[in-house]
Parts: C-alpha cells; sequence; structure tokens
C-alpha cells in the first residue's frame, strides 16, 4: 500500500470520528491543526485505524507519535510486521 | 503561616534541584527562587495592600508557578483562569471576584481591561522568599466550578484549609515524598487537584513533570514513566482506562506511589494497574473542592486491600482532623451499612460558595458533636460506612458528573443549548460511558433533525471544551418513567457510542 492510499485511509478513519471534514492531513499535521482532535477522540482515531488496516500499535509507537506522518509511519512499519 | 513558611526554607535548602520538567526542560529551586522574587517586587510595587484576589493565567511554565508563591508569601490569592477556556467564561470568573489585576506569562495578554502584570522579562532582584505576616482566613485561592444556572461556581479557599491539608498529609507515615523524587503534574491549575501535584513536591524539593497543552495526556504520561523514570504518580482514574489496552507493555519499578482522586477507581483495572507497578503503593483518595482536595484515602493493595462496592474501591477513612457523616434527608445521621450522603466536616471546609447565600444554605449545615457545633459540607455523592468503619462510595446524588477529573453539572449545558436554540425544544445531557469505561457527553434533543451547529458553536464560546457534548441525537419523543419524569437511562439507548 503506497503512502497516498493509506493517507486516504486515515482521512477517512478521521472524518468517521470527528463527523466533519473541515481539515487537510499531511504528514507535519498535528492535533492543534484539526478541529476537535484531543486526547478522547486521539484514542477512537486510533482504534477506528487499527480496524481499518487490521493491525495493532504498540504503546512505544503512540507514546512519539506527535503527527500524521509518524502515524503513518507507525501504519507502514506494522503492515510490513 | 507555617506552610508558606516551610515553602521557603525548602526552596532555599534544595536550591541545586530541579523542581520542574516542562516539555523537556528542566529549571532549578534556584531559578525558582529568583522567578518568585521578581514576581513578588513587581506585585508589591504595583497592587495596592488591600487587593487581594489576583487573577493568573495558567500557563504551562515556571512563571506561572512562581506566581502562586510569590502571592502566597504576599498573604494573596490566585484567582485561575486557563487560557484555553473561552474569554467569556474567565472574564465572567474575574468580574465575579471583582479582580482588578492579572498576572499573565503570555507574550501578548488578551486581559487588556485588567491591570495586567507580565511576569515574562521582569528585571533581575535579590532572592526574597521571607513570607509576609498575615492571617490565615485570608484566601489562599478561589477555584470556579461548573454550576446549575450557567454561572460557574466559586470555590474560596484560606491559608488555615491549605494548612489543615498540609498538617493531614504530614501526619500519614506511608505518604513521604524526597527531594530525589520525580512527581507527575498532570493537572491544569484551575483544577484543584493541582494543589496537591505542585505543593507536596515543593515542600519536599521534589521535581514536577508537567503535561505539556495539546499532547495526548495518557500517551505523554506513559512516555514520562518510561524515560524520565517517574517516581511518584497522581491521577485520576481515566487515564488508566485509556492505558488500559497496552497495560501488557508497562512495567514500571520506580513508580513508588500511585494516588488517584476526582473519579470512580474500579476494582478490576486497579488490580491490572497494580501489575503494572511492582513497587508502588496506591491510594485512593477521596475530597472535594470544596473540602480543599484531599478529605481521606483508602491504601488499595490488589492481595490484600480490596474492599470495593459493586466494583468501586472504597475511599477508606477521613484523615487527621476530618469528620465524615452519611446523612439522609433530614441530614440525620443514617446507621452502618446504610445508603445515604456523606458530608465532610473539619479544619479542611471552605468558608463557603463565593457569594451565593442560596447554594450555601442548601449545601451547608450545623450540627452538634458532642457540646460542639461543627459545620458539614453535603458532598452529593452517595456513600455507606461498613463495620469496619470504613466508607464505601455508591454514586452521585444528582445530576452531576466527571468528565476527566473535571466535575461538569449536566444542567449548565443544557441550559446553554436551549438558551442558543431557535427550536424551543427539551434537550437534556447524558453521560456515556465508552468502551474503554470513561464517561463522554451526549445532548439528546427532543425534536425532529435540525441543523444544531450553531447551537455548538454557542457552547464553545460559553464552556470550556469537556463541556462540549461529543455525541448528539434527535428523538421525536422522550422516553418517560412511569411518574413522569423523563428516563434517562432509556434515553442513554439512543447513544450507541461503542
Amino acid at each position: 500500500m503506497s503512502r497516498e492510499e493509506i493517507l486516504s485511509k486515515v482521512k477517512t478513519a478521521f472524518v468517521s470520528v470527528l463527523e466533519h471534514e473541515n481539515f487537510q492531513l499531511s504528514d507535519e499535521t498535528t492535533a492543534n491543526d484539526v478541529d476537535g482532535w484531543e486526547s478522547i477522540t486521539h484514542m477512537m482515531i486510533i482504534t477506528e485505524v487499527e480496524k481499518t488496516f487490521n493491525i495493532k500499535f504498540k504503546l512505544m509507537d503512540l507514546m512519539n507519535m506527535n503527527n500524521v506522518g509518524d502515524l503513518i509511519n507507525s501504519i507502514e512499519s506494522e503492515l510490513q510486521a | 503561616m507555617e506552610f508558606v513558611k516551610r515553602l521557603q526554607e525548602s526552596i532555599e535548602k534544595h536550591v541545586d534541584h530541579n523542581v520542574l520538567c516542562i516539555n523537556g526542560v528542566f529549571y532549578t529551586y534556584q531559578d525558582f527562587a529568583l522567578e518568585i522574587s521578581k514576581i513578588r517586587l513587581a506585585i508589591t510595587t504595583e497592587i495596592e495592600d488591600s487587593e487581594k484576589l489576583i487573577g493568573l493565567v495558567t500557563n504551562d511554565d515556571l512563571l506561572t508557578y512562581a506566581s502562586i508563591i510569590a502571592l502566597w508569601l504576599e498573604g494573596k490569592a490566585y484567582v485561575p483562569v486557563n487560557p484555553e477556556v473561552p474569554f467569556e467564561r474567565n472574564a465572567k470568573v474575574f468580574e465575579l471576584t471583582e479582580t482588578k489585576y492579572v498576572l499573565d506569562s503570555s507574550d501578548n495578554s488578551v486581559y487588556k481591561d485588567y491591570r495586567v502584570i507580565a511576569s515574562k522579562g521582569i528585571v533581575d532582584t535579590e532572592i526574597n522568599l521571607t513570607p509576609k505576616q498575615f492571617s490565615g482566613d485570608q484566601l489562599a485561592y478561589i477555584l470556579f466550578t461548573s454550576g446549575t444556572t450557567g454561572l460557574p461556581k466559586g470555590v474560596p479557599i484560606t491559608f488555615d484549609n491549605v494548612q489543615a491539608l498540609v498538617g493531614a498529609i504530614d501526619v500519614e507515615s506511608t505518604f513521604n515524598l524526597i527531594p530525589s523524587d520525580r512527581c507527575l503534574q498532570m493537572f491544569e491549575l484551575t483544577f484543584d487537584f493541582s494543589v496537591v501535584t505542585y505543593l507536596f513536591p515543593l515542600l519536599s524539593g521534589s521535581c514536577m513533570y508537567t503535561i505539556p497543552k495539546g499532547a495526548i495526556k495518557y500517551f505523554y504520561i506513559f512516555k514520562l514513566i518510561n524515560e524520565e523514570k517517574l517516581t511518584v504518580l497522581t491521577m485520576v482514574p481515566s487515564i488508566i482506562n485509556y492505558l488500559r489496552p497496552y497495560f501488557g507493555e508497562i512495567n514500571a519499578p520506580d513508580v513508588r506511589y500511585c494516588s488517584f482522586g476526582g473519579g470512580a477507581l474500579h476494582s478490576d483495572i486497579a488490580k491490572e494497574w497494580s501489575d503494572c507497578l511492582p513497587n508502588c503503593k496506591i491510594f485512593n483518595y477521596y475530597g472535594p473542592t470544596e473540602f480543599t482536595v484531599y478529605s481521606g484515602f483508602y491504601p488499595y493493595h490488589k492481595n490484600t486491600d480490596t474492599k470495593s462496592h459493586n466494583g468501586i474501591i472504597a475511599i477508606g477513612t477521613p484523615q487527621q482532623d476530618t469528620l465524615y457523616l452519611v446523612v439522609d434527608e433530614n441530614n440525620e445521621e443514617v446507621v452502618i451499612g446504610e445508603t445515604g450522603e456523606l458530608c465532610l466536616g473539619g479544619p479542611q471546609i471552605t468558608p463557603g460558595y463565593w457569594k451565593n447565600e442560596e447554594r450555601n444554605a442548601q449545601s451547608f449545615f450545623m450540627k452538634n458533636e458532642n457540646g460542639k457545633s461543627v459545620r458539614y459540607y453535603k458532598t452529593g455523592d452517595l456513600c455507606l460506612k461498613d463495620e469496619e468503619g470504613d466508607f464505601l462510595y455508591v454514586g452521585r446524588a444528582d445530576f452531576q458528573v466527571k468528565i476527566r477529573g473535571y466535575r461538569v453539572e449536566l444542567a449548565e449545558i443544557e441550559f446553554h443549548a436551549k438558551f442558543k436554540s431557535e427550536q424551543k425544544v427539551n434537550m437534556v445531557a447524558l453521560d456515556i460511558t465508552n468502551a474503554l469505561g470513561n464517561a463522554e457527553l451526549g445532548l439528546a434533543i427532543e425534536s425532529e433533525e435540525f441543523d444544531s451547529e450553531y447551537i455548538f458553536d454557542y457552547m464553545k464560546i460559553k464552556m470550556p471544551s469537556y463541556m462540549i457534548p461529543m455525541h448528539v441525537r434527535f428523538i421525536k419523543e422522550f422516553p418517560h418513567s412511569i411518574n413522569g419524569k423523563i428516563d434517562r437511562k432509556e434515553l442513554r439507548k439512543h447513544f450507541n457510542i461503542n
């Protein structure tokens, strides 16, 4: 799966949790850039992403996830594992 | 004031120790002492002595903590406002307290209509931490919690109240901080739990680790435990609910103490969490803002001390000088084993809600105890006392809920939503438990579906983000119970959020 495909599926997960589409996602996007992305919704987004890709993140990865780029990197490495 | 004097002694004694770690940057007690002295000088030169309540913008920085201590050395109270909360609500807090001066470490203060003392960039001065003489009935802080009428409710706490808290924790021999401790300070300073997470480390010369605003709290906390080897954790239970799916990956042998408060601690998760912290003592604290943070605790141990009621860990016994009383609707004590409302008496009790006589008449009462008249605060929490003298938490008596440790009056949400709505229809705010066991807010609207976005936009300028419902459902007709009340239990079933 290419990074673009991953990003597009990630966007779908964000929309389904946040219930709006008023945001752009790029590697540098952080929680501060997206309305409604905070502690609770973050966990919901993580769960949604795990379901979409049928993967399970490790706490070590989640702990260092600071932007969408980090999220996609983690998805990529989980998909290869 | 003894504890303020002890703060001075601790800061002076530990100058070469770290006091705070904020976003990876460490500050020493020496840095802290200097900032306190600078801010203190600004306070004494710019604020008249008669002005006792001073606004404080709660940024996550050294200056904000230094401002609290500087105010206390001068016998003044801080009135904290969170910069992330809508300006309008913060302005309301200052209006209610008639606050004229605001200490603000922001680069550009938004409090233009007040006399702002910018705590950043004050010129150097001599270190002076000797507290002024002042009376213990002066206020140390005022915190505002959610109120039912749309107005936040002010809880003033005196220096004597804080002194009584410090005294009660001091005599507790099972909890002793030492200068080498690394303590979690995860709380926003407008939240009363923060008082114990900055005050006790400062009195012991320990180092506090804060959570940067905007960070995903529970993951950042794990990062601190893992990388900074924290030794003392003080948390709301919702944090471990979030971390629960990852407990298998957590092993933190450095943690000595883990204190919970601000919400119900469930026994199943407490046991699992305890397995992650092999060398740790766990305390389940209880206490409302009105009683200066903590009123007592239960010492949990996964094998030996697991007392619980309906899966919720006991709140144990009252601490030194505190009285617990479980009463019926006539404020008469109920018998052992019977459920009633928990009331608290003792030196940590607030003088009363800020300028709110009506509320004070409802929430406080006097009772004769062995010839002495004792003033009690009615917590709104339902509890029972068992044969061994332990108190067990049963539930809330009213429509107050806890969202991430914050107290929320559901009526306040309904008030703002109904006020703004053009459709004058029934609305009910509900707490809904998500898959992780945490409460989320929902708003049920008795109507055909309509565009409610403007109502939410309005609520966002009126209330902090944790009070904004995350789910909305339109229901043509609300379910009612036999006695004609809206059936909230039934209504909750419309929110299938998991």
